[in-house]
């Protein structure tokens, strides 16, 4: 499974794809089973240069009573910061904060890992 | 011919390039001719025994101090811009003027960027192909965005320093 | 304090005025990111994991009450009400939006704060020794030449655009408080026994993947010409750096390629064909930022202070806050201050928009308007009168600011890694957390002594953990955060770079594993003996066993 996230140019914000739509909840996320339709998302996202910063695509899996990023790093960023639980988009509770919070066993990271490589 | 953007004075103007840039595979055409470092070593005292100006493209990793001997002869210094990042020919072009006093034209080629044309101008550059389609108008409001400057450099621009020393007013 | 006149001042305002129309073109598609990303990173702007984070000059670490209360105010209202402190006395703030980044820069500006030069490839804030202008063990106040060398890199025409970033650290003391030996150019001032002020100029310092202690170059360069002979050091390294690789790129790889004595060659070749008195400055301008620097306002006391040494005696707490966060002053009477941002459990180098206001404050009524920062990440007022010591240490006891740990266990460098950090590998707040919690008991920690914990949430090593006595790297091990363990690293006088302990730890191993390698210090340590000192004459060996006996 995929999702379809950028950070929003103007304020920096976590924004997640559904159906043409920026959200900025993973709660909200459009879920893709297939990889052509999950790329032709993101081929658009990254024309929409004036809205969004570097969309990509992550993958998500099942877990423990719902479904999480399989990255460490992609939950954080649909979480917020850990030492401050008040800040960031856990602020807000709910189901899917739960079981991102609790999700575990991640494997091989992926996002914006070569920010500082050139070319 | 396409066009260059030649800093005159204090402004950028377009002008037309009389210039062709000889790659070293080309065969030499009529007029005048930017060619490598290379090219200018082997054939550049033929070339320019015949009426005809002569500019030379340095890459990044070549120095004008291998000129030096030739500078009074060569029309046009071309320092080449591998990537806007790569800023070894700023260093190039400073000793070209300051230290070797090169009158000539000092020539930006490559990935050259509007955001750039400020350090470009100080550091003794005064002509440009912009490799982002900026006009000579922006080119001028982004050299002058700055009304002071800390440092001496080629463009001769009196440091804070000096202005401190002279009590001049800040403009503006 | 030096205060920017109309010219210094000028120069921000024209600044911010670029970065606006930057930020325009940018929202209005002129620009594709691509092109936009140089120019907001050489204005301090990264985009990090949850928004934008700005990187805030702090030049030399110097702060006054106006600068602090304009940071609270910008924290307040375009950020989330807190900073971060960072080793290299920057403070980052890290929820802003872009279209507000033009207004903060504008802000700034009036107080003569930016954020110009905070990242890039270029010469980027200049740090220096905390104690500068307070401390007897100085040749010369190290700030004049760090605002010398901040004037002149600032749009530095042939120096903006480099191999890499480039950072340059001055102290004027004997004992080292900037870590100069960790910079790419670290500068001593010292005096000759003619009496001539000269540096000592140290290059090709560094962190990151592989570290290195910066060697000597040159014992000795006349001070006058500290600005030319940077320029010769600068110009050798963007012409012969590496641009292939960025993890080959800093100079301290070019250093010690050429080895320092060729490198040290090349440098004085171009600095004596250099026209030196075209880019040095004139006297009478090192007078004038000189005399901004002149010390104001101290008063003639007395070297003992009665109601210090009562206070000491009636208040245990107190006297164990002077034992670690008082430290003598080169005036009689006066005593520097250490502001532990460090509280149990609270994030390393963290500072509320509040706590900003409270040593705004203690920093205009009782430190002559000055405050600084260290590149521990801790604040320092550093002109208190040992007769308000009481008082000032109440008042920041109040706003959770006196922890009385300073150079001990619980007061550890992190950086904000992967909480916020779009490089990191690993979180390094979380560890840092639970390593002061378990060490939260004063006793204790006053117990184990000067113990220096540094953590890097990645190989970029902001957090310094090669240089910390014991240092904490978090890596990505196929998506889960471990962290590997050295030590014996130093970045004082004493600098070494930390040896690995062994494998990595998963995160929940290593609080633990702290308090085993404490263990065998205090086991193995004799008297006067710090933990870096034992782990010197002992080694490695059992250390290493205590931690991974288990795993035999």
């Amino acid at each position: 499974m995929k999702a379809l996230t950028a950070n929003r140019l103007t304020d920096g914000e976590v924004v997640f794809w559904k159906q043409g739509q920026w959200l900025d909840r993973f709660a909200d996320a459009e879920l893709f089973d297939d990889e052509a339709v999950a790329e032709a998302a993101e081929a658009h996202a990254k024309t929409q240069v004036t809205l969004l910063v570097e969309p990509y695509l992550i993958d998500v899996a099942e877990v423990e009573g719902g479904v999480a990023p399989v990255s460490y790093r992609e939950r954080l960023r649909a979480l917020g910061p850990t030492n401050k639980p008040e800040h960031g988009k856990q602020a807000q509770g709910g189901a899917q904060i739960e079981i991102l919070a609790h999700a575990h066993g991640a494997a091989s990271s992926k996002g914006r890992i070569d920010l500082i490589k050139r070319k | 011919m396409p066009k260059l953007i030649r800093w005159r004075g204090d402004r950028a103007e377009a002008v037309e390039d009389p210039f062709t840039s000889i790659d070293d595979d080309q065969v030499i055409p009529q007029g005048d001719v930017i060619i490598s470092l290379r090219r200018f070593q082997s054939e550049g005292a033929f070339l320019l025994g015949q009426c005809r100006q002569v500019g030379v493209r340095l890459a990044a990793d070549e120095t004008p101090e291998a000129l030096d001997a030739d500078l009074a002869r060569i029309a046009v210094v071309a320092l080449v811009f591998p990537k806007f990042r790569d800023g070894r020919a700023f260093s190039a072009a400073s000793i070209l003027r300051d230290r070797l006093g090169y009158q000539g034209e000092v020539r930006a080629v490559g990935d050259v960027l509007l955001e750039q044309a400020k350090f470009m101008v100080r550091c003794g550059f005064d002509s440009f192909e912009p490799a982002d389609g900026a006009t000579p108008g922006q080119w001028t409001a982004a050299a002058h965005r700055f009304r002071h400057v800390y440092q001496r450099a080629a463009d001769g621009l009196e440091p804070v320093f000096v202005e401190r020393a002279t009590g001049h007013e800040t403009p503006g | 304090m030096y205060r920017y006149d109309d010219i210094d001042q000028a120069m921000l305002t024209d600044r911010a005025a670029e970065f606006r129309e930057q930020c325009r073109r940018r929202l209005a598609g002129e620009i594709t990111e691509d092109q936009f990303k140089p120019i907001r990173l050489m204005n301090g702007l990264y985009l990090q994991l949850h928004a934008y984070m700005l990187r805030i000059a702090i030049p030399y670490g110097a702060l006054n009450s106006a600068k602090l209360r304009k940071l609270a105010w910008v924290a307040s209202t375009y950020d989330r009400g807190y900073g971060h402190f960072t080793t290299r006395t920057n403070l980052q703030l890290h929820w802003i939006k872009l279209k507000d980044a033009p207004d903060i820069l504008d802000a700034l500006a009036g107080v003569g704060l930016h954020a110009i030069q905070t990242s890039g490839n270029c010469i980027r804030n200049l740090t220096a020794d905390p104690h500068a202008g307070a401390t007897a063990d100085e040749a010369d106040d190290p700030r004049v030449w760090a605002e010398a060398i901040r004037q002149w890199s600032t749009f530095h025409p042939e120096f903006s655009f480099l191999p890499r970033k480039f950072k340059i650290a001055v102290t004027g003391a004997t004992r080292d408080r900037a870590a100069i030996r960790i910079y790419d150019i670290g500068l001593r001032l010292h005096r000759a026994a003619d009496g001539e002020l000269a540096f000592e100029v140290l290059a090709g310092g560094g962190l990151g993947r592989i570290p290195f202690l910066g060697p000597t170059i040159r014992e000795r360069l006349p001070a006058r010409h500290l600005l030319s002979y940077l320029q010769a050091i600068l110009r050798v390294y963007n012409r012969l750096g590496r641009r292939d690789n960025i993890w080959k790129a800093r100079i301290k790889v070019l250093v010690a390629t050429l080895g320092a004595e060729e490198f040290a060659r090349q440098v004085d070749e171009e600095w004596e064909a250099s026209d030196k008195a075209a880019v040095d400055l004139p006297d009478t301008e090192l007078a004038r930022i000189r005399a901004g620097f002149a010390p104001v306002g101290f008063e003639t006391l007395p070297p003992v202070s009665a109601a210090f040494e009562t206070a000491k005696l009636d208040d245990r707490a107190f006297a164990r806050f002077a034992r670690h966060n008082i430290t003598a002053h080169k005036q009689p009477g006066y005593a520097l201050i250490d502001v532990s941002l460090k509280a149990i459990g609270e994030t390393p180098g963290d500072c509320s928009a509040e706590q900003m206001e409270v040593i705004a404050n203690l920093a205009e009524r009782y430190s002559l308007d000055e405050a600084r920062v260290t590149y521990e990440q801790n604040l320092i007022l550093p002109h208190v009168k040992l007769d308000d010591a009481p008082a000032v240490y109440r008042l920041l006891a109040d706003a959770d600011l006196a922890t009385p740990n300073i150079g001990l266990i619980s007061d550890i460098i992190a950086c904000p890694g992967l909480d916020y950090c779009a490089l990191a590998n690993a979180r390094a707040i979380p560890i840092a957390q639970d390593i002061a919690r378990r060490f939260e008991s004063p006793e204790l920690a006053e117990k184990i002594g000067e113990l220096k914990i540094k953590i890097s949430g990645c190989i970029n090593a902001c957090g310094h953990h090669h240089v910390g006595h014991i240092g904490i790297l978090g890596v990505d091990k196929k998506g889960e955060e471990f962290y590997q363990l050295t030590l014996g690293g130093s970045g004082e006088d004493d600098a070494s770079i930390g040896q690995s302990l062994g494998p990595a730890l998963p995160a929940e191993r290593v609080a633990p594993a702290i308090d085993q390698l404490v263990e065998v210090y205090l086991r193995e340590r004799t008297t006067g003996e710090r933990f870096i000192d034992t782990y010197r004459r002992a080694g490695l060996a059992p250390f290493k066993e205590a931690v991974y006996a288990e795993a035999h």
